[in-house]
């Protein structure tokens, strides 16, 4: 009985699909099985080139969000289970590692913390290139496959590319055996590299994209089914999950779904979505219903800037409406002493009990600018005082139009000025 | 240190600047604790007679008998190794029931294997990897078998009867009662015989001479530092498939055969553990010594005769010397015959050659036999060695894996292997002419006496075979060299690109020349001294240089004043260097300053592109006996590779790419079958198919595909892109008229109106993917978008979109 349900079931069930929803490897366990994945003809790939003892390179493609990394980790995960002790992996990230010296580093670092050497700081970066060069041949010789994961690949793409270039060429001449493996979201991102560089890349390229809707549903119940032979009771169970079912069979259940996937259908975000419907959960009953989903959608899809804009005072939404005329009146600069002037007139033809000093609304004004709803439009101009700068407006004179609609407390004034300014 | 203390005092002809002996009132603060002097006064050549195999181990009591009394030679279980020698049967045989091999880290599987073994019992003697021994001189081999144990009193000739003293400076052996005057006890701190005390303070003083007819007998000690004996360390020991036991052993070497010579400063007993390693078969090997760290030479009291003292080791290419403390502390660590980074290429081909006779996979378990029993309590940096490769190889200690030793290759495997870029093709088609050229060039430079201003430049697109025929070409005269058709010459090899800064070259040239490191400038200093003024560095400073420059556009710096150095070296004089530069622009001579253009463009030589059939040729042969490729195949991949770049290494990417398409087919195939059935169509065979799936995969970027699996809105914006820009005839778009676009289009075809904020996410979104370029999100609705690929693949890719089928009539 769904009312009978105690609370400590729901928790316990909660904290299962938690716990599922940040695994990546349970996320991504049904790919195992089928052969035409990427994570299949990745593993190939790497598992080739351990078990033929040959060079190989890499690149996994695709928006973020789609699992390439998560991929990847299972890939590692499997072949160091395969091949214990053959596999060494060296992990550097664009976003820390760019710089070559400082990859090198990072290289001899992980090797030597791989192999239990001793790591000096020091050593110079022609010391760390001769060394890592070394443990190539070394680790070659030993059987040992040396994997170099480099995610954000593109940003090791930039300058001369020395530590690719030595990384490539180390494995094209030496009795090597290692496979670098770039991530990155750049679809171009082998059209980055130098042409020497390009030439000693082999060229392999796995194409990550979002996954399609049915597997998108398959993916849900994947993650939202509880099974039978769990710690939880049975009849909770088989409640449980009776409810999801006929949720998933609802027709308002695939707009949900539509609507998440017109905007984004990377993993990332349908498990961003999961999360969220797992914690709108009803605690007392330990069952997912329906509001769940749509509470989680709609707080998925909010807009940031509507809800700044709802809660501006009457006085800033009058600088706003201002700056909005003066930009239908294809006034190509203004600034505030501009905005003040077409203040002042919008008083003085409406008479609203409205008028305030200019001090105040040059707060008002200064209050926007830190909210960015508006913007100076020169990015020099330190030396101007604020009043002289020329501003421009962030917000479309749609999202005002409509917030200037479910704003209760707006004056009619405003929203005839900004209707009026349409027809004119 | 006791090093320092015993250093001034051993220096004949220098002053000590303190008395000798009973040094306790004055002990320099750095002098050692007594226990070092002490030592050296109470030498006690004791051998106690033990039973024959423990003798022969040599094992060395710790502790000295109160009451030392022996002075026994032992009772001949000697080595002796003339007489007794005997080959160590494979198996132990009841003859020979010392040769016992312990501990085999294997079972012998093949007969015809190596085997490595960590410790070998071998004519009474135990060794094991990491001792020290005396080796004898074969060819100075000397009749007087015996080797005295102990020594005779240089006063009275008689071994025995008593303790004796070593005299700290002509090490040699005197009884207490002997000496004049009669010492009581060992005396404390330095002691000098009277004779050598004599003949420091000027005096004349005859030493005894022997009595008539007795031979003087000498130790091993004696031997080896009258280089009648080598010391060397034992790094490994096997047993060759023939029977023989062998040992890998690094030499040491006396001060005497340095460069240097003896110096002042050298103790009596001092060695240098050198870089040369050899292989020595085990008979040769007389018996244990006992090499130390100055620190161990310090503590051991009274360890008998066979003690010597090492700090420092001495590079026998290069003729200088390295404090071991800077290296390793504990010696044991092994250093590969590749020692240096220079020399590394040629010893390591020679190493791979002798060990490619026997199952490859020996290597690394032997590495490991030898090596297990190694103890790194503290050692230097890895990654600070200065091109020393010390102990990298216990990475290799692991077994081999099962996957590697018992994998059956098929024939697509194969391939793959050959069409790896690292596997070196047995020949180099297609580049005949250009490297006869390069060879005639090379050739000319080295016997001309005079060669003059010699430089070539060889300039050519990638992956078309610069840098490998060149080194096929200096690899071909290298095995001239060797057989002495040719003068010798040096050969030195740079990459531009692997140097941290180009003027880290000069630092580089230097060290190969040279052995040594110093800063660029200094060795700027010192290369232009070499070069213009005839000033030569290292030992081969006549030979021809050849200097390869890799990727020589790197070199160039803001004032060009590295090219410039280096290209003007070959014009002087007497400098005797060859240049040959590889780049890829033709014209980069033309882009140089007039001044290095007219020294380096001269002489050019142009790899031009591969055309398809030589394309066809070398992947062909290298495909040579393996039977995996239809041949339309290899046409179709070289014609595609030919007509785009000509670049072999994607030619070779694209087939063996091709070969790993087929490799999963088969063994999906086999999976789901279990039961492969040879009848199958193609199927272990590389088709068209799976060639035209590399190139797609090589040459198309994967942008239609990602924006055919866009979320929906994402396609009504690059649509909408496509549209405003078709219409307002510019580059970029801003995202406010984008995003009225898509609004009135949604309106008009009963969409869902996403938000505003939304519709900016999917443009950053698109933007980080570069299907699109965009300015960051904070400029809103400023945002200025501009389409990364061109506008026809855009509407390629969404024309018939399943889940828009509206959005055709915009397009």
């Amino acid at each position: 009985m769904a009312a009978a349900a105690p609370a400590p079931v729901a928790g316990h069930a909660h904290a299962v699909l938690r716990g599922r929803l940040c695994d990546p490897a349970f996320v991504h366990s049904c790919l195992r099985s089928s052969p035409d994945t990427n994570y299949s003809k990745l593993k190939y790939l790497v598992a080739s080139s351990v078990s033929e003892a040959c060079n190989n390179s890499v690149l996994l493609l695709g928006p973020r969000g789609c699992g390439k990394g998560a991929v990847l980790d299972m890939v590692l995960e499997d072949l160091r289970k395969e091949h214990p002790d053959a596999i060494s992996v060296i992990r550097l990230n664009g976003m820390l590692h760019s710089d070559d010296n400082c990859a090198t580093k990072e290289i001899a670092r992980q090797l030597c913390l791989e192999h239990q050497l001793s790591f000096s700081k020091m050593a110079s970066s022609d010391d760390n290139t001769e060394f890592m060069i070394d443990m190539l041949r070394e680790c070659g010789l030993a059987h040992k496959t040396v994997i170099f994961v480099l995610e954000e690949f593109d940003l090791f793409a930039q300058g001369k590319q020395r530590l690719l270039y030595s990384l490539l060429d180390a494995m094209q001449s030496l009795t090597s055996q290692a496979v670098v493996i770039g991530m990155s979201c750049r679809l171009d991102a082998d059209q980055l590299l130098e042409k020497r560089v390009r030439s000693r890349f082999s060229h392999r390229k796995l194409l990550f994209v979002p996954s399609s809707l049915d597997d998108i549903q398959r993916l849900m119940e994947h993650l939202l089914m509880l099974e039978k032979d769990s710690s939880l009771p049975t009849n909770y169970v088989t409640e449980y999950n009776s409810r999801l079912t006929s949720i998933f069979s609802n027709k308002k259940f695939k707009g949900v779904l539509d609507s998440l996937t017109d905007t984004d259908a990377t993993t990332s975000n349908i498990l961003r979505f999961l999360f969220r419907v797992v914690s709108y959960m009803d605690m007392e009953s330990g069952l997912l219903s329906m509001e769940c989903f749509t509470d989680a959608l709609s707080s998925m899809q909010r807009q940031p800037k509507m809800d700044s804009l709802q809660d501006l005072s009457i006085l800033e939404l009058y600088i706003l409406v201002c700056m909005n005329r003066l930009e239908d009146k294809e006034q190509k600069s203004y600034n505030f002493n501009t905005i003040i002037k077409e203040y002042k007139s919008i008083q003085d033809a409406y008479k609203t009990s409205d008028k305030y000093a200019t001090t105040v609304c040059f707060r008002a004004f200064e209050h926007l600018l830190d909210r960015e709803l508006i913007t100076f439009a020169d990015t020099k101009g330190r030396n101007v005082a604020l009043e002289y700068r020329p501003v421009k407006l962030l917000i479309s004179s749609r999202e005002l139009a409509q917030s200037l609609n479910l704003n209760t407390t707006c004056p009619a004034v405003l929203q005839k000025l900004l209707d009026r300014e349409r027809y004119m | 240190m006791a090093a320092a203390a015993q250093m001034e005092f051993s220096t004949p002809s220098k002053p000590t600047p303190r008395r000798k002996s009973k040094s306790v009132a004055s002990p320099p603060p750095m002098s050692p604790a007594t226990p070092s002097t002490v030592r050296r006064s109470s030498r006690l050549l004791e051998t106690p007679a033990k039973d024959l195999s423990e003798a022969a181990l040599f094992e060395t009591p710790a502790k000295p008998k109160p009451k030392a009394v022996l002075f026994e030679t032992p009772a001949k279980p000697k080595p002796a190794p003339t007489l007794k020698r005997k080959r160590a049967a494979p198996s132990p045989s009841p003859k020979t029931p010392t040769q016992t091999e312990r501990k085999p880290k294997r079972q012998r599987r093949l007969p015809t294997n190596r085997v490595y073994y960590r410790k070998v019992v071998y004519d009474g003697g135990e060794f094991a990897a990491g001792d020290d021994v005396y080796i004898k001189r074969l060819e100075g081999e000397e009749s007087d078998a015996e080797d005295p144990e102990a020594e005779d009193c240089r006063v009275c000739f008689r071994a025995g009867g008593g303790v004796m003293v070593e005299c700290d400076a002509c090490l040699g052996g005197f009884h207490l009662r002997c000496v004049r005057p009669p010492l009581r006890r060992v005396p404390e701190g330095d002691w000098a015989c009277p004779y050598c005390k004599a003949e420091h303070e000027g005096r004349a003083m005859d030493r005894p001479k022997p009595p008539v007819g007795k031979k003087i007998k000498r130790t091993a000690k004696e031997k080896l530092l009258a280089s009648d004996l080598w010391a060397a360390r034992i790094e490994s020991l096997r047993r060759e498939p023939d029977g023989a036991f062998w040992a890998k052993v690094r030499w040491y070497t006396i001060p005497e055969e340095t460069a240097a010579g003896r110096q002042p400063h050298n103790l009596r007993r001092e060695l240098y553990r050198t870089n040369d390693v050899g292989d020595i078969e085990m008979e040769t090997i007389l018996r244990h010594c006992f090499v130390m760290s100055p620190k161990e030479f310090r503590d051991a009291a009274n360890d008998g005769d066979d003690v010597f003292y090492c700090e420092y080791e001495y590079d026998i290419h290069w003729h200088n010397f390295k404090r071991l403390a800077d290296i390793d502390d504990e010696p044991e660590t092994k250093e590969d015959p590749s020692d240096e980074p220079y020399n590394a290429a040629d010893d390591y081909n020679s190493d791979t050659d002798v060990d490619s006779e026997y199952d490859e996979e020996d290597e690394p378990a032997a590495r490991c036999s030898a090596r297990k029993n190694q103890s790194n309590e503290k050692i230097l940096p890895a990654n600070s060695w200065k091109g020393r490769i010390y102990g990298l190889q216990k990475i290799g200690i692991r077994k081999i894996p099962e996957h590697v030793r018992c994998h059956q290759k098929t024939a697509l495997e194969k391939a793959k292997a050959t069409l790896l870029l690292a596997t070196l093709p047995k020949s180099l088609p297609c580049r005949d002419k250009e490297m006869e050229e390069i060879s005639t060039f090379v050739k000319d430079a080295i016997c001309n006496d005079h060669c003059l201003g010699r430089c070539l430049y060889i300039h050519g697109v990638p992956g078309t075979g610069k840098t490998m025929s060149v080194l096929a070409v200096m690899r071909r005269l290298r095995s001239e060299f060797d057989s002495g058709a040719l003068r010798p010459y040096c050969f030195i090899e740079i990459n531009g690109l692997k140097l941290a800064s180009p003027e880290n070259i000069y630092k580089v040239i230097y060290e190969q020349l040279s052995g040594h490191r110093v800063g660029w400038k200094k060795a700027l200093h010192y290369l232009t001294q070499h070069f213009s003024d005839g000033k030569k560095i290292g030992k081969q400073a006549n030979q021809p240089i050849v200097l390869l420059i890799d990727e020589l556009d790197l070199l160039l710096t803001r004032n060009q004043s590295v090219l410039y150095n280096i290209l003007d070296w070959p014009t002087k004089p007497n400098s005797n260097l060859v240049i040959i530069g590889i780049a890829n622009t033709m014209d980069l001579p033309e882009k140089l300053l007039p001044r290095i253009s007219s020294r380096m463009g001269i002489q050019r030589l142009c790899f031009g592109p591969y055309n398809y059939r030589q394309l066809q040729e070398i992947i062909t042969s290298r495909l040579k006996g393996i039977n995996a490729f239809e041949d339309q195949a290899i046409e179709f991949a070289s014609r595609k590779v030919a007509a785009m770049s000509g670049d072999a290494r994607r030619a070779l990417e694209i087939c063996r790419r091709a070969a790993e398409f087929a490799d999963y087919r088969v063994k999906q195939f086999q999976q789901v079958e279990q039961t492969p059935s040879s009848a199958n169509i193609g199927n272990g065979f590389v088709c068209m198919g799976d060639i035209e799936d590399a190139i797609q995969e090589v040459f198309q970027a994967p942008h239609i595909q990602v924006m055919k699996n866009c979320p929906k809105f994402g396609k009504v914006i690059l649509a909408a892109m496509v549209h405003e820009l078709y219409r307002s005839g510019l580059g970029e778009v801003l995202f406010d008229k984008l995003a009225a676009t898509v609004f009135s289009w949604c309106h008009v075809n009963r969409e869902i109106l996403p938000g505003y904020d939304t519709l900016l996410k999917i443009c950053c979104k698109l933007g980080e993917s570069k299907i699109v370029l965009c300015e960051e999100g904070t400029k809103h609705k400023l945002q200025k978008l501009q389409l990364n690929y061109p506008s026809d693949d855009v509407t390629f890719a969404l024309k018939e979109s399943p889940d828009l089928p509206w959005l055709s009539k915009y397009l």
